[in-house]
């Protein structure tokens, strides 16, 4: 006890340096003698504890919510649509407007009959569809009800180019009637309005098989489609190789066909795309020159900081006074 | 799509000569009648075109790639049918067939698209 305290006052006398040199050399020996030893695995055990606590807390998260549980069974779900290449999704890629034109005439010799189309008029089929001779050509083939007459009785005038494509049939009722119950939904915006999009219609249209697999329960009036939700499906095969007569010569093959149809069917839900791509070059263009002015305008402000130069000039010999 | 085509369509987008017009364009009349006796007799010996899809879908089906799938299939088929035969079963192969559809159609899609104009 009494060395002990003769060692600390001689510490808090002889300077910090001697004192750090003291206290490190007590640390070793403490460590280095038996009795009170902490042994390698006691210090470890909080790391060891704290490692295993979050393991398990990983473990115990994954057994709560990692197991997902499926209200519907995979062919109540439908099988998920294989993603294709299409050119015309690319960033920088318009819609083909030959296979824009083809997909149009697909749709008007085979899905017209049962599917409306009622959100596009003749007009936006101008330019990027048909031409305008073609499109009013077309509009007048329909009839349409006109305004009133001095008697009150609407009577029927050809088409304009501001009308919308016709209906196929008068009501909901109608079309339920003659297909069997169920309804051909409008195609308008069909492409936005389901999972998958293009990839889905277009194997939809291209994905029924020659006959169901063994033991599939296929509903009466129902058609086996593996990618329609319940695989049952009111629409039967619409497309078949050689179908419609191409005006391009090109081979009208079921598949082909379903990709111009379906690719007809985007420019319909979003007309406005090749506008928006436009639109968006055009926003890159104007940012990467107004980027390219900002640094050359940067360089040309920070040009007199960067290029300044601060020298020290230390008398030369310091004991000669400054002449004046 | 490479480096060089978003430049070129870039440029494109970007040039006011790049327009397109709802016009028809004015036809050469003779040349068009010309050939148009042609086409149609092309056309008329033509056979019907046969769907690449399916052809695709075939090779990938019996492909190494989708032997797996296919094996459980042709299995489940054998299976279902024999039980079917002899009095009934409540199993399908609805989801082998996804399995083995899903597969080809991975497998066929690129070389589709590759096909199709
Ligand atoms: C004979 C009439 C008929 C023709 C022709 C027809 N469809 Fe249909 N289509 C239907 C019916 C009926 C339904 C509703 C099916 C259901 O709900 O089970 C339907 C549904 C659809 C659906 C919606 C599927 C879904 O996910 O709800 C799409 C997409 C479709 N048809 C596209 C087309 C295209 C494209 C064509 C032309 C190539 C076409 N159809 C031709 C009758 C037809």
């Amino acid at each position: 006890m009494l060395a002990r305290s003769c060692l600390r006052s001689a510490r808090a006398f002889s300077g910090l340096r001697n004192g750090a040199v003291h206290v490190s050399k007590r640390a070793a020996s403490s460590s280095s003698s038996g009795a009170n030893a902490e042994s390698p695995l006691r210090l470890n055990i909080a790391a060891a504890a704290a490692t295993a606590v979050a393991a398990s807390s990983i473990a115990w998260y994954y057994h709560l919510y990692g197991p997902t549980a499926d209200a519907a069974t995979p062919a109540e779900e439908g099988l998920h649509p294989t993603k294709y290449p299409w050119v015309h999704q690319q960033w920088f890629k318009t819609f083909d407007h030959q296979a824009l034109r083809r997909g149009f005439q697909v749709y008007r010799e085979v899905c017209a009959s049962c599917h409306s189309l009622s959100r596009v008029p003749y007009r936006a089929l101008v330019g990027t569809i048909l031409t305008l001779d073609e499109a009013k050509a077309l509009a007048e083939e329909n009839e349409y009800d006109s305004e009133p007459n001095e008697q009150g009785e609407i009577e029927k005038r050809p088409g304009k180019l501001s009308d919308y494509l016709p209906d196929p049939y008068k009501n909901e009722e109608a079309a339920r009637f003659a297909n069997n119950g169920a309804l051909p939904p409008d195609l308008s915006l069909i492409v936005k309005g389901r999972h998958g999009g293009c990839d889905y219609i277009f194997s939809l249209l291209t994905g029924y098989p020659d006959e169901p697999p063994a033991g599939a329960q296929v509903g009466a009036g129902l058609n086996f489609n593996p990618y329609f939700p319940g695989t049952g499906i009111a629409m039967a095969r619409v497309l078949y190789d050689g179908l419609v007569d191409y005006e391009d010569g090109t081979p009208a093959t079921t598949s082909q066909m379903a990709k111009d149809v379906t690719e007809f069917l985007n420019w319909a839900a979003e007309p406005e795309m090749d506008d928006r791509k436009r639109m968006g070059m055009k926003v890159l263009v104007a940012t990467s020159v107004l980027f390219a002015l900002s640094v050359w305008v940067k360089r040309y402000k920070w040009a007199w900081l960067k290029s300044r130069k601060i020298v020290y000039d230390p008398p030369k010999t310091p004991n000669t006074p400054p002449r004046l | 799509m490479g480096i060089w085509d978003a430049i070129t369509e870039l440029v494109e987008a970007a040039a006011p000569w790049s327009t397109a017009d709802a016009e028809a364009p004015a036809q050469a009349p003779e040349e068009t009648k010309a050939e148009e006796p042609e086409e149609e007799e092309e056309e008329e010996e033509e056979e019907e075109p046969v769907d690449p899809k399916e052809t695709f879908e075939e090779e990938c089906k019996n492909s190494k790639e989708c032997a797996p799938a296919k094996h459980h299939y042709d299995e489940c088929v054998e299976r279902v049918t024999n039980a079917e035969a002899n009095g009934g079963t409540k199993e399908d192969c609805v989801e082998e067939f996804f399995h083995l559809v899903h597969c080809a159609t991975q497998c066929a899609a690129p070389k589709l698209w590759a096909a199709l104009k």
